[in-house]
C-alpha cells in the first residue's frame, strides 16, 4: 500500500514497483497480513499516513441531508419570525438585514421575488440542556444531546442551487467539476486503521447527478483509491459477489490467484507508473479479498442488543433505514474506517428541498433521521467512542425566512451545521445569523472551515497535504474554527 | 428583448440597419440598447458594467422614446462609429462592430487625452469629454489592455453562433501531422512546449481501435494478421474493416443510447402498469444500431427521432426512431414527461440546459422562460401509441411503439414560476426555439419562431388498423377461433355421455363463431374498398350489403346462444332450489358476475327472448349498407408539423450547436474526455473547450461530409493524435499533468457493457445475434448476448453492469468510470467469470505450459507476454494440478488490469 500522490509527475518506473510492492506479494506470504502503515518510509513529499500533530479524533461520521434543511426551524431558531409573520422584511425593525445581501454570495434567483414576506416557524421549539440550545421540535431527540453539540450558525456557501451539495463536500462550485472531497483528503492523509475495510465508506443514496453525483464522494486527482466506497446496509446482501461460487475455488487458490494477479499487474504497470487507476485496482483486489469476510461481519446488526437497536429506532418503520445506516456507521468506525459519509434524502435535488409544504416535508423527513442521529450520539458516548469520533451534521444551505407559498426557498446566505465529539467543545453555539436568520453576520464561515476543523481534529494540516502541482486556494483549505475546539 | 437578441455583430454590417435596430432597441428596452449587447459581445467580460447605457454612444435625450437620430443624437464616440460604418460599407469592407471598434480603439473620440478603448475598459464614457478617468485608474489600464489584446487576438469560442470553419494551422512538426486533427493538436503542443508521445505499439493500437470501434478484442488470428501486415496502409485498411463490421453499430449504438437516454419500460405488475418508457421500445435500439451501421446521416437520424411520424408517416422502419420521444413517457405525470422531453432533447442535441428556464429566465445562458414554453409548444401536442405489427394483433405482446400528435389543437401556456397550477392563460405560446441559439438558421429571421406547416397524414397513418396485414391477421385469427371451436365440439362429441345441454351450447357457440367470422370477412371486404378510396362504388355497396346481412346472421346466432346459456343456468338454479339443499357458503360474487338468483335469471331470460325475436325480425328487414365497422384505434388525420419544423432547425447545417455537440460526443468516447469537457452543457455553466478551433473545424467537416459519423470516426482514429502511446512523460506532465492538450493518449477503463461482452467474447461464448426484444435483466449473467440487448430501466438493471458504472437510467451523457472493490469481487467471484475461465482453459488445451500462457495472453489480453510474465505464469502453472491451475490462470488474466483497460 502506498500514499503517493500518484499524479505527481516525478513518479518513475522504479518507484511504481516500490510503491505497489506491498500488495499480494506480501499477502501470499501471510494470507492475513496486517499492514504496518508506518513501516515503509514514504517518498519525499508524500503523506506518511501519520498525523501532522496530535490528533483529537480518529474517525469522522459525516452526515449529510440532501436538499437544504431549514436552519430556522432546526438549530438556528428565530422566534422573531413568528412575531413578524406576514410582514415584509422591510416592514420589520430588521430591514437592515437586506443591506448586506449578496456579500460573497451568488444572489438568489430574482424571479423568486426574493422571498421577503416572512413566514412564521412551521414547528415549535424548546430549550435544551445546560447549554440552553434552542432546537426546533422537528429535532427533539437531537435536542436531548444539546450539551454534546457545537452548533455553527454562521455558514455561507457559493451556489444558490443544489450544486451546493457538491460545494459542501469539496468546497468548489459544481462548474469546476471534480475536486477531492473531505473524505478523499482524510483517506489520502491518514489511510485506514484496518486492512479489511476501505478508508472511506459511503452509506445511503448520494447526491443526484444534477448536483455532483459521484463527485460528492470522489477523490479527483488524489486517485480513485481515495474515493468513497458505497455500501448497502442490507444484511441479506451487504455486497454482491461477496463469495466465489460454492465449491469453485479454495481459499488457498484464491490467495495464490491474487498473488499472481498482483505481480502481473505490477509488471504491466511498469510502463505506466503514474496510472492512478492501476494503483487503485491493485489495492481494490487486496481490499476485496478482505471484505469478503469483513463486510458481512460489519453488517450483522442482529448481533446488537435490542436496546441498542431501539436506540437507533430500528424497531420503527420510519426510522429503520436511517437507523441501520447510523448503526453501521458506528460499527464501521469501531472497525477503523476513517471517514463514513452518510447521505439522507439523496438523488435529484434532494428530499429536503421544501419549496412547498415545508411543514409536511420536514416533519416526515426529520422523523426519519432525528432519533437515529440522536441514537448514534448517545451510543457513541456510552461506548466511549465519541471521544475520538467526530460527528458532523450538515446540509447544502438553509432556507429563506420569507415564504415561497407554503415552503421556503434556497438560502445560501446563512445556514447552520453542528459538530460533536472528537475533541469538539460540547454545548457551544458559535457564530450567528441576524435576527431573522437572513444573513450570517457574526463569525462567518465558508463551508471549508468545517473541513479544516475536521482535518484539524484528525491531526492534519491540509496545507501539508497539498500536492505541489495542484495548487489550492486559501478558500479551499479553510480555517479550523478554533472557538469550537476544546 | 429585441436588443438582447442582437448578439451577432455581423448583423450590424450596414450602418442604416444598425440605426434601425438601435432605435428599436431603445424603444423596447431602454436599459440595454442594441449596441450595448454588441459591445459586450466584442469585449465580453472586459467591458465595464457601468457602460450599460444608451449614453455610451448617444447624448442624453429629453425624449423618453426618441423616434430618430435627431431626437437622440450620437455623442462624439457614437458619431465616429456611425461614420466609420458608412465609410467601410462604401469601401466594401467589413463594417461590423468588431471591425469598427478595432479601428477606433486607439482613437480618442472625446478628446480627453485617453483612448476610447481605455475608457471603455475603465467604465468611462469614450464620447464624453468630462468623463475622464483619474490618474489612479489610468495606471491600472495598461495591464488590463494587454489582457484584452490577448483576449481579442485569441480564437473566440462562441458555441451559440454558427460555426465558421477555421483555417487548419501550419505547424513545425509537419511530419507528425497525418490529418487536420493533428495540425490543431500540434499547434497547441508547440504553443505550450509539449512533445507528443511516440506511436503506440502495434499490439496496443490494434486492441485500442478494436475496442473503440467494435467493443471487442481482436482475436489471436486478427492479431497475427495485423502484426504480419507491413503494408503502409495496414492500419487504415483495418479501420475500414472495423467500421464496416456490424459490431460497430452495436458498440456505438450503446454510446448513443447513453446520450439519447435509452430505457426499457419500468413499472409494476408484470407489465400491467407501465410507468416509464414503453414496452417494445427495443425497436428504437435496433434502429440506432442499423442506422449507425448504414452510416445514415446524423441530421437524418435527428429528423427521424424527433419527427419520423411527420416526415415519413408510413415508414415503419423510420417510425421506430421516435422511441427517442416515447422513452420520456411517464404514466404518473404528463408534466414530468414534458419536462424530461425538453430537458433531454436540448441537452442531447444542443448541449444546453433549457430546463432551468421552466421556472425563470435561465440564470446564465440567454434562454428566457418565454422561450422555454415556445419550445414546449413544439412537444405539447404529441403523445405515444403502439401500432400493430404483422403477425401479432395483441399490442401488449408486441408492437411498434411510436410518437404521434394526439392533441392537435392543444394550447401551450407559460406556467408562472413553472407551476402547472398557474398557467398564464392570457397568452398562447407559439412553437419556437431560443433566439440566442439560432445562429444563421432561418429561425433567426423570425426571432426564433418556427415556421410550421401542418402535415396531412395518409389514411393508413391515422388509421393503422386499415392496413392490409391487420385485415389479414384479423381474419386469420378469426379463422383460428372457428377452427378451435369446431375442434372443441368434435372433442365433446367424441367424449362419453356428453351432457345434452353442453353439447347444444357448443353447437350454438360454433354457429355464433362462424357467423361472426363471416360477418368479419364481409366487413373487411367493405373496409378494404373504403381504404382503396372506393366507398359508395357498386362493389362497395355489394360488400356493405353482405356485411349487414352477415351481421344480422351474427346477431341471430349470438341471441340463440345467449338464450340457451341463460336457460341452462336457470334450470340449474331452479333444481338447486327444489332440492332444498342447505345454502352453501356463498362464494363472494366476482366482479361483473350476476348472482344465480332465479328471479333475476328469469328476467334475463325474457330479455334474451326479446333479443332473439328482434334478431329474427331484422333478418327479414330490407337490405342495407350501414354495417357496423370494426372497433379500431383511430388517430388525428393531421399532425401539427411542429416537431418536424423543430427537427429541421436542429438538423440545419447552420445550427450552431448540433454538429459541435455531436462531434464532441464522438471525441469524448475516443479520447476519454470531450474537447468541451461538459458534453451536455455548452453554455456558461459548462467548461470551455481545450481546442475550440479543432471542435469548430470538426463540426464543419462533419456537416461537409454529409453528417457521416463513420467519416468522423475514420478521421479521429487514423490521426497521429489517436495513435500516440498513453505512456507518461515527466517533462510534458510538468507542463500539463492532466493531459488537457493531449500530448499522449488517455488510458481508459472499459465501460460496463464492454467488460461483460469481452469476458464472454474472449472465452468463446458471446452470442453475436443482433437485435430483438430486450433480455430480462435477471438473465444478465447467464445470457450470452451482447449487453446492449439486456433490459435497462429503473429498478431493472443487471447488477454486474451497475458495478462497472453502467448507465444511469435518468441521464448519462458521460460515463464516470470508478475503481471499486466491488468490481474486483464481480470479476473474481462471479459464476460468470468462473464458468468462462473454465471454458477457455479447456479450449486452449496445449501440452506445454509456455504455449498455454502465450495463447491465454493473446486470447484475453490481446498481447504477447513478456519474459518475466511468462516466467511468473509458468511457475504458477507448475505448482498445482494442471487443469485446475490453468483454469485459475485464465481467471487471473480476466481479472488483470489490462483486461478492463484500454491503453
Amino acid at each position: 500500500m502506498n500514499h503517493s500522490p500518484s499524479s505527481c509527475p516525478g513518479v518513475t518506473r522504479r518507484s511504481f514497483l516500490a510503491d505497489t510492492g506491498m500488495g499480494f506479494t506480501g499477502l501470499a506470504l501471510s494470507a492475513m497480513l496486517f499492514r504496518d502503515a508506518h513501516a515503509a518510509a514514504p517518498a519525499a513529499g508524500q503523506p506518511s499516513g501519520l498525523p501532522h500533530f496530535a490528533p483529537r479524533a480518529k474517525s469522522v461520521i459525516w452526515i449529510f441531508l440532501c436538499g437544504g434543511v431549514s436552519h430556522l426551524e432546526s438549530f438556528d431558531v428565530k422566534p422573531e419570525l413568528n412575531k413578524y409573520a406576514g410582514k415584509s422584511i422591510a416592514e420589520t425593525p430588521y430591514a437592515k438585514v437586506l443591506e448586506s445581501e449578496g456579500k460573497n454570495i451568488i444572489g438568489g434567483n430574482p424571479s423568486h421575488g426574493n422571498r421577503k414576506v416572512i413566514m412564521p416557524l412551521q414547528t415549535g421549539y424548546q430549550t435544551y440542556g445546560q447549554s440552553g440550545l434552542v432546537v426546533g421540535d422537528w429535532f427533539k431527540h437531537i435536542g436531548e444531546c444539546a450539551d454534546d453539540l457545537a452548533v455553527v450558525r454562521s455558514l455561507w456557501t457559493i451556489h444558490n442551487d443544489h450544486g451546493a451539495q457538491l460545494t459542501w463536500q469539496t468546497g468548489r462550485h459544481p462548474r469546476e467539476l471534480e475536486h477531492p472531497t473531505l473524505g478523499g483528503w482524510v483517506s489520502y492523509g491518514l489511510g485506514s486503521l484496518n486492512e479489511n475495510l476501505p478508508e472511506y465508506v459511503v452509506l445511503g443514496t448520494p447526491t443526484g447527478d444534477c448536483c455532483g453525483g459521484t463527485f460528492t464522494y470522489g477523490s479527483a486527482y488524489l486517485g480513485p483509491e481515495h474515493g468513497g466506497v458505497r455500501f448497502s446496509t442490507d444484511p441479506k446482501k451487504p455486497l454482491p459477489f461477496i463469495a466465489p461460487p460454492a465449491g469453485s475455488i479454495t481459499q488457498e487458490e484464491q490467495v495464490r490467484n491474487l498473488s499472481l494477479l498482483g505481480k502481473l499487474n505490477q509488471l504491466a504497470g511498469i510502463d505506466y507508473p503514474d496510472d492512478q487507476n492501476l494503483r487503485a485496482r491493485i489495492k481494490s483486489y487486496e481490499l476485496a479479498y478482505q471484505m469478503q469476510a469483513s463486510v458481512p461481519e460489519t453488517m450483522q446488526l442482529e448481533r446488537e442488543t435490542e436496546a441498542t437497536r431501539q436506540l437507533y429506532g430500528m424497531d420503527r418503520s420510519e426510522t429503520k433505514t436511517f437507523g441501520e445506516q447510523c448503526l453501521v456507521a458506528r460499527r464501521l468506525v469501531e472497525r477503523g474506517v476513517r471517514f463514513v459519509q452518510v447521505f439522507h434524502g439523496g438523488g435529484g435535488g434532494g428530499a429536503w428541498d421544501a419549496h412547498s409544504a415545508i411543514k409536511s416535508n420536514h416533519t416526515s423527513l426529520s422523523t426519519q433521521v432525528d432519533q437515529p442521529i440522536a441514537g448514534l450520539l448517545k451510543d457513541l458516548k456510552q461506548r466511549g467512542l465519541l471521544n475520538d469520533t467526530l460527528v458532523v451534521f450538515g446540509t447544502e444551505f438553509g432556507r429563506t425566512p420569507g415564504a415561497q407559498g407554503d415552503g421556503r426557498d434556497h438560502h445560501p446566505q446563512g445556514f447552520c451545521a453542528w459538530l460533536a465529539g472528537g475533541g469538539i467543545k460540547p454545548g457551544v453555539q458559535h457564530g450567528a445569523t441576524d435576527e431573522l436568520g437572513f444573513h450570517a453576520v457574526e463569525d462567518r464561515h465558508y463551508v471549508t472551515d468545517i473541513h479544516a476543523t475536521a482535518l484539524h481534529q484528525l491531526g492534519l494540516d491540509s496545507h501539508k497535504l497539498e500536492i505541489p502541482s495542484r495548487k489550492r486556494l486559501e478558500m479551499d483549505h479553510g480555517e479550523p474554527i478554533k472557538a469550537i475546539i476544546a | 428583448m429585441f436588443a438582447a437578441a442582437q448578439t451577432e455583430s455581423s448583423r450590424l454590417a450596414l450602418p442604416g440597419v444598425g440605426l434601425a435596430l438601435l432605435l428599436a432597441g431603445v424603444a423596447h428596452s431602454p436599459a440595454t440598447p442594441a449596441n450595448r449587447a454588441a459591445l459586450e459581445h466584442h469585449y465580453d467580460r472586459f467591458l465595464a458594467k457601468e457602460l450599460n447605457r444608451c449614453t455610451t454612444c448617444h447624448l442624453p435625450s429629453e425624449r423618453k422614446e426618441p423616434k430618430s437620430l435627431e431626437e437622440f443624437p450620437h455623442n462624439a464616440f457614437g458619431q465616429r462609429l456611425h461614420a466609420l460604418g458608412k465609410d467601410l460599407a462604401a469601401a466594401a469592407k467589413p463594417a461590423n462592430l468588431a471591425a469598427r471598434l478595432a479601428l477606433v480603439a486607439r482613437e480618442d473620440s472625446d478628446g480627453d487625452g485617453v483612448t476610447n478603448e481605455t475608457e471603455l475598459l475603465l467604465g468611462r464614457n469614450p464620447g464624453d469629454l468630462k468623463d475622464k478617468p483619474p490618474a489612479k485608474e489610468l495606471s491600472k489600464a495598461s495591464a488590463k489592455q494587454a489582457e484584452v489584446a490577448k483576449f481579442l487576438a485569441a480564437y473566440r469560442w462562441r458555441p451559440f453562433e454558427t460555426v465558421e470553419r477555421p483555417a487548419v494551422p501550419v505547424v513545425k512538426n509537419g511530419t507528425w501531422v497525418r490529418n487536420p486533427v493533428d495540425a490543431f493538436i500540434a499547434a497547441e503542443h508547440e504553443a505550450r512546449g509539449l512533445k507528443p508521445r511516440p506511436e503506440a505499439t502495434k499490439e496496443i493500437l490494434l486492441r485500442r481501435v478494436y475496442l473503440d470501434l467494435t467493443g471487442l478484442n481482436p482475436t489471436p488470428e486478427e492479431q497475427q494478421k495485423f502484426l504480419a501486415d507491413t503494408s503502409s496502409d495496414a492500419y487504415e485498411k483495418l479501420v475500414n474493416r472495423l467500421l464496416d463490421d456490424p459490431r460497430h453499430g452495436e458498440r456505438w449504438g450503446r454510446h448513443w443510447m447513453d446520450v439519447w437516454r435509452y430505457s426499457d419500460w419500468a413499472g409494476w405488475s408484470g407489465g400491467n402498469q407501465i410507468r416509464d418508457s414503453k414496452p417494445h421500445i427495443w425497436r428504437w435500439r435496433d434502429w440506432i444500431v442499423e442506422s449507425l451501421n448504414k452510416d445514415k446521416g446524423y441530421d437524418r437520424m435527428v429528423l427521424e427521432m424527433l419527427a419520423a411520424d411527420e416526415l415519413a408517416p408510413l415508414d415503419t422502419d423510420a417510425l421506430r426512431a421516435t422511441g427517442f420521444l416515447v422513452r420520456n413517457f411517464k404514466m404518473l405525470s404528463r408534466e414530468q414527461w414534458m419536462e424530461d422531453t425538453l430537458k433531454h432533447t436540448s441537452q442531447a442535441f444542443l448541449g444546453v440546459t433549457v430546463g432551468c428556464a421552466k421556472c425563470h429566465d435561465h440564470l446564465v445562458d440567454p434562454i428566457s422562460q418565454r422561450e422555454y414554453y415556445q419550445l414546449r409548444a413544439v412537444f405539447d401536442p404529441h403523445n405515444v401509441r403502439t401500432d400493430r405489427i404483422p403477425g401479432q394483433l395483441d399490442t401488449a405482446k408486441d408492437g411498434l411503439v411510436r410518437a404521434f400528435d394526439k392533441t392537435v389543437d392543444q394550447r401551450t401556456h407559460l406556467l408562472i414560476r413553472g407551476d402547472e397550477r398557474t398557467p398564464d392563460t392570457n397568452r398562447v405560446m407559439e412553437a419556437g426555439v431560443p433566439f440566442a441559439l439560432c445562429g444563421l438558421t432561418s429561425a433567426a429571421r423570425t426571432g426564433g419562431k418556427l415556421v410550421v406547416e401542418s402535415v396531412k397524414l395518409p389514411l393508413l397513418a391515422a388509421q393503422p388498423d386499415q392496413r392490409d396485414f391487420v385485415f389479414q391477421d384479423t381474419l386469420t385469427a378469426s379463422e383460428r377461433t372457428v377452427a378451435d371451436t369446431r375442434e372443441a365440439l368434435a372433442k365433446l362429441k367424441a367424449s362419453t355421455n356428453p351432457a345434452p345441454e353442453k353439447l347444444k351450447e357448443q353447437e350454438l357457440t360454433l354457429a355464433a363463431t362462424e357467423a361472426k367470422h363471416t360477418a368479419l370477412a364481409a366487413v373487411i371486404r367493405a373496409e378494404k374498398l373504403e381504404v382503396a378510396g372506393r366507398k359508395d362504388s357498386d362493389d362497395w355497396k355489394r360488400a356493405a350489403t353482405e356485411a349487414v346481412a352477415a351481421q344480422r346472421q351474427q346477431a341471430l346466432a349470438d341471441a340463440r346462444l345467449k338464450l340457451h346459456q341463460t336457460k341452462t343456468v336457470l334450470a340449474a338454479a331452479l333444481k338447486k332450489a327444489e332440492d332444498g339443499k342447505p345454502a352453501e357458503p356463498k362464494a363472494p360474487a366476482k366482479k361483473g358476475e350476476k348472482a344465480a338468483d332465479p328471479e333475476a335469471l328469469k328476467k334475463q331470460l325474457a330479455d334474451n327472448e326479446k333479443a332473439l325475436a328482434i334478431a329474427e325480425k331484422d333478418l327479414s328487414a330490407a337490405s342495407a349498407t350501414a354495417f357496423k365497422p370494426r372497433t379500431v384505434e383511430s388517430y388525428p388525420a393531421t399532425s401539427t408539423g411542429r416537431r418536424l419544423a423543430f427537427a429541421q432547425w436542429v438538423a440545419d447545417a447552420q445550427n450552431p450547436l448540433t454538429a459541435r455537440v455531436a462531434v464532441n460526443q464522438m471525441w469524448l468516447r475516443h479520447f476519454g474526455r470531450g474537447i468541451v469537457p461538459t458534453p451536455a452543457d455548452f453554455g456558461r455553466n459548462g467548461r470551455p473547450p481545450s481546442h475550440p478551433q479543432l471542435l469548430d473545424w470538426l463540426a464543419s467537416e462533419f456537416v461537409a461530409r454529409g453528417w457521416s459519423m463513420k467519416a468522423i470516426h475514420r478521421l479521429l482514429v487514423t490521426s497521429s493524435t489517436y495513435r500516440m502511446a498513453s505512456t507518461p512523460d515527466v517533462a510534458n506532465a510538468k507542463l500539463d499533468q492532466d493531459n488537457f492538450f493531449l500530448w499522449r493518449m488517455n488510458s481508459r477503463r472499459l465501460e460496463a457493457e464492454a467488460v461483460r461482452d469481452n469476458l464472454l467474447f474472449v472465452c468463446g461464448s458471446l452470442n453475436l445475434a443482433m437485435g430483438g426484444p430486450e433480455i430480462d435483466h435477471n438473465l444478465g449473467l447467464t445470457s450470452k448476448r451482447r449487453s446492449l440487448y439486456l433490459r435497462l430501466a429503473a429498478e431493472k438493471q443487471v447488477e454486474f453492469l451497475k458495478i462497472f458504472d453502467g448507465p444511469a437510467v435518468t441521464e448519462c451523457y458521460e460515463r464516470r468510470p470508478s475503481v471499486m472493490p466491488q468490481q474486483a469481487l464481480a470479476l473474481a467471484n462471479s459464476e460468470l467469470a468462473h464458468t468462462e475461465a473454465r471454458r477457455l482453459a479447456k479450449q486452449l488445451a496445449t501440452d506445454d505450459d509456455e504455449g498455454f500462457v502465450r495463447a491465454a495472453f493473446a486470447q484475453v489480453l490481446a498481447r504477447r507476454p513478456t519474459a518475466e510474465e511468462t516466467r511468473l505464469s509458468r511457475d504458477f502453472l507448475a505448482t498445482t494440478a494442471k487443469d485446475r491451475a490453468r483454469e485459475n490462470f485464465v481467471l487471473v488474466l480476466l481479472n488483470h488490469n489490462d483486461f478492463v483497460t484500454v491503453r
